[in-house]
């Protein structure tokens, strides 16, 4: 019982510390957030939205229209610029939350959106048009799509242009996955902006989708997003807008990227885009290799390593705690494991991010993926554990006594090193299955190898060669990690005859 | 000799549910003798043994060994208290287990210094030489590096008899140990056990081999249904009195 008291405590003094080391590290990410000499301001943006906000496929180095004019607007402001990539639905939640100061993404203007953020003067006027399967001559404007099922970013303009049209939205994360959606069948529509598609087009070299028509007659203006309370940072915006504007930079950036300048509200009509990226195929996956293995071994392994490490210290004292005659020592170790093994890693991920920076325990991506992986890790392989002490014999603990020894040498001594040898199969399960399990980071704004091949992806739309060789990268790992299992087993087991 | 009995029980009670196990027992056994305690299956003599060092916790009764006594009936000693009376306890006395309970990730010679280097904080060489003195002295010089699962089971109960011994304590307790054995091993074991008791350890010994008793007691107690029916020299197991004790002598001894 005294020992037990003393793991609970042990884990209750870990979590403090994790909890404190991460908060720590928010704190002084938020710090960074107050306005001093050159202020540096956090940018949300897609990165996978081209010609907008796009890595550029031969440097790898984030790029677009949008980039582009935020980088002008920083150098007339003064800020120092720190971009946060993530999903298109992600964006809003990360700026609601205070993870960025300002949404570069061709956000268009609209009155909901408005109601709740402050928007910069426009930098971009667009037409919004129709696309559908190539051969598909039913649709020509957005009377025709009610009924449809069109694939859009769930929080976009766009979609709500589609919904208030009638259709039903299927959602993606980028556009390209919409106009695979479109090719392969799955939805009838997408709805989107005039220049995205001619530069998909362009890129992919694709006849299967076609631009049928225009999504209503209204010019959209895209600008700069910012939280309500952030006027000061609007405003510097709308300063340096201004004088862009005056002395032709935004122009300037509009034709290199368009061929006309849309930075003005009576803007030329788009008409032609080279494409962000008109590579072959063979070209996009080699040009993708090293960033998906720049993501594997900067974010992925790490990511794994330091999640398995946390979750296994976290596991042993669960089990301990678990087995424990106390009841107030058992209970809190029986509810964790059952809330981790109860619910979706993808929840405890987007409660560790959202969840938490919404009650002002903002945590940076990899500390909360940490954190919700090695949680996660701690439940399942706590179990484990558990029943790898319990496979060893009652003998051994009494022969332990005999010779004076207490329960922690007992433990560390005797009962963990037999146990381990019990559990080493197990939990390489535990450590594949949590390989695997990073790619959900991505969710989280985590550039993990995933991301990497995502990123890849849409600019060029070539998901199959991509995803498989994300895959195969995953493969690799799992594969070596599983050889390894052998001679561990055989190095703890030893002495068995 | 001391007048003193170096152990001594008052009392010992013990009931797992409501089964009463030991129903007031006593015991006491001077220094330097080896005591035999024999009886029926269930009558409750292992639960006797294993209160001298509290794998067994007796619901009430005294337990002194030496200079350290534990009052199991006297509920206002605290935890800690607690702990630190039947550490010291079993700090006098080391065991032998019916299944050797040997230590299987360690070698022979390391099952013999956890408790000298781990526990008591010896040095290590000193505790190494007289590891290695206690392996000859049963029988196993050479096997020091070598896995349990590499042993016999005779051998294996040998290095559990040297683990016991390596401890230093001034009795060593023996639960029944030769019963896992194959019987062509058990001789190599009771060897080993009378060598002891004749070079003048303490001993404490539940057994069913009535003819090793017999040879080697200096004190037998027969135990039935958790009471002690008859005690005394080894006459006890050549000339019972107890008509109980008769009747299981009969049995053990002329089988079939």
């Amino acid at each position: 019982m005294q020992q037990s008291r003393r793991a609970l405590a042990l884990v209750v003094l870990s979590w403090l510390v994790a909890t404190l080391a991460l908060s720590g590290g928010a704190a002084s990410a938020e710090s960074a957030g107050t306005p001093a000499e050159a202020r540096t301001v956090r940018v949300g943006t897609e990165g996978t939205y081209p010609p907008f906000t796009f890595h550029d496929p031969d440097t790898d180095e984030l790029t677009g229209f949008d980039i582009e004019v935020i980088r002008a607007v920083a150098d007339e402001a003064g800020w120092d610029l720190e971009f946060v990539e993530a999903p298109f639905d992600s964006i809003f939640p990360a700026l609601d939350a205070g993870r960025v100061d300002v949404i570069a993404n061709q956000i268009t203007i609209n009155p909901e959106r408005e109601a709740r953020y402050l928007f910069s003067a426009p930098y971009t006027y667009s037409r919004g048009v129709i696309v559908t399967a190539a051969g598909n001559d039913d649709v020509t404007t957005l009377d025709d799509l009610d009924g449809l099922v069109a694939a859009e970013n769930e929080t976009s303009n766009w979609a709500q242009v589609a919904r208030d049209a009638g259709a039903e939205i299927r959602a993606v994360d980028q556009f390209a996955q919409a106009a695979e959606l479109l090719v392969q069948g799955r939805v009838d529509v997408v709805v989107n902006d005039n220049i995205a598609v001619l530069d998909y087009l362009a890129s992919s070299g694709s006849d299967e989708i076609q631009i049928v028509g225009e999504a209503g007659e209204e010019v959209s203006r895209q600008a700069l997003t910012f939280r309500q309370d952030d006027p000061e940072l609007q405003q510097e915006a709308d300063d340096a807008l201004a004088r862009l504007a005056d002395d032709g930079t935004l122009a300037d950036i509009s034709e290199d990227y368009f061929g006309a300048d849309v930075t003005v509200e009576d803007a030329a009509e788009v008409t032609d885009v080279k494409g962000s990226d008109t590579r072959s195929t063979a070209e996009v996956v080699r040009g993708a290799a090293w960033p998906m293995l720049r993501g594997l071994l900067v974010y992925t392994l790490p990511l794994t390593a330091a999640s398995f490490a946390i979750g296994l210290v976290l596991a042993l004292l669960t089990a301990l705690a678990r087995m424990s005659s106390n009841r107030l020592v058992q209970l809190p170790a029986r509810v964790y494991i059952s809330a981790i093994r109860g619910t979706p890693l993808l929840v405890q991920l987007f409660i560790a991010f959202y969840g938490l920076g919404q009650i002002g325990l903002t945590i940076p991506p990899v500390p909360a993926a940490i954190l919700a992986l090695s949680l996660n890790v701690g439940g399942y392989a706590a179990e484990v554990i558990r029943g790898s002490i319990l496979s060893v014999p009652r003998g051994q603990y009494e022969a332990a006594t005999t010779i004076g020894m207490r329960y922690p040498q007992l433990m560390r001594r005797i009962v963990l090193p037999q146990a381990a040898r019990i559990a080493v199969p197990p939990l390489s399960n535990t450590l594949l299955s949590l390989i695997k399990d990073t790619s959900l980071a991505s969710v989280i704004l985590v550039p993990e190898l995933l991301r990497q091949a995502v990123n890849a992806a849409s600019p060029s739309a070539d998901f199959m060669p991509l995803y498989l060789f994300a895959a195969l990268y995953y493969w690799v790992v799992c594969f070596l990690v599983s050889q390894a299992q052998g001679p561990l087993e055989k190095r703890l087991g030893r002495y068995a005859a | 000799m001391s007048t003193t009995p170096l152990i001594e029980a008052r009392g010992l009670r013990k009931a797992f549910g409501d089964n009463e196990v030991l129903k007031g027992v006593d015991l006491s056994a001077d220094e330097g003798t080896a005591t035999a305690i024999i009886g029926p299956s269930g009558s409750g003599k292992t639960t006797i043994l294993r209160s001298l060092n509290v794998l067994e916790v007796p619901d009430s009764g005294t337990v002194r060994i030496a200079d350290a006594t534990v009052d199991f009936g006297d509920a206002s000693v605290d935890r800690s208290t607690r702990r630190d009376e039947v550490e010291a306890l079993r700090s006098h006395s080391g065991m032998v287990f019916q299944s050797h309970h040997l230590f299987p990730h360690k070698t022979v010679l390391q099952n013999l210094l956890e408790g000298p280097v781990q526990v008591q904080g010896r040095e290590v060489d000193e505790a190494t030489a007289d590891a290695r003195r206690l392996l000859e002295q049963v029988g196993l010089a050479g096997r020091e590096d070598q896995y349990p699962s590499q042993l016999s089971g005779g051998q294996q109960q040998r290095v559990g008899i040297a683990r016991a011994l390596a401890l230093n304590p001034e009795v060593v307790l023996f639960d029944e140990p030769t019963s896992a054995l194959d019987p062509e091993l058990v001789g190599e074991v009771l060897a080993v056990i009378r060598d002891l008791a004749t070079s003048g350890w303490t001993l404490v010994i539940v057994t069913h081999e009535i003819r090793f008793a017999r040879d080697v007691a200096d004190q037998v107690l027969f135990l039935d249904a958790g009471v002690i029916a008859e005690q005394g020299g080894s006459e006890v197991l050549r000339d019972p009195q107890q008509e109980r004790t008769k009747q299981f002598l009969r049995r053990v001894l002329e089988p079939g």
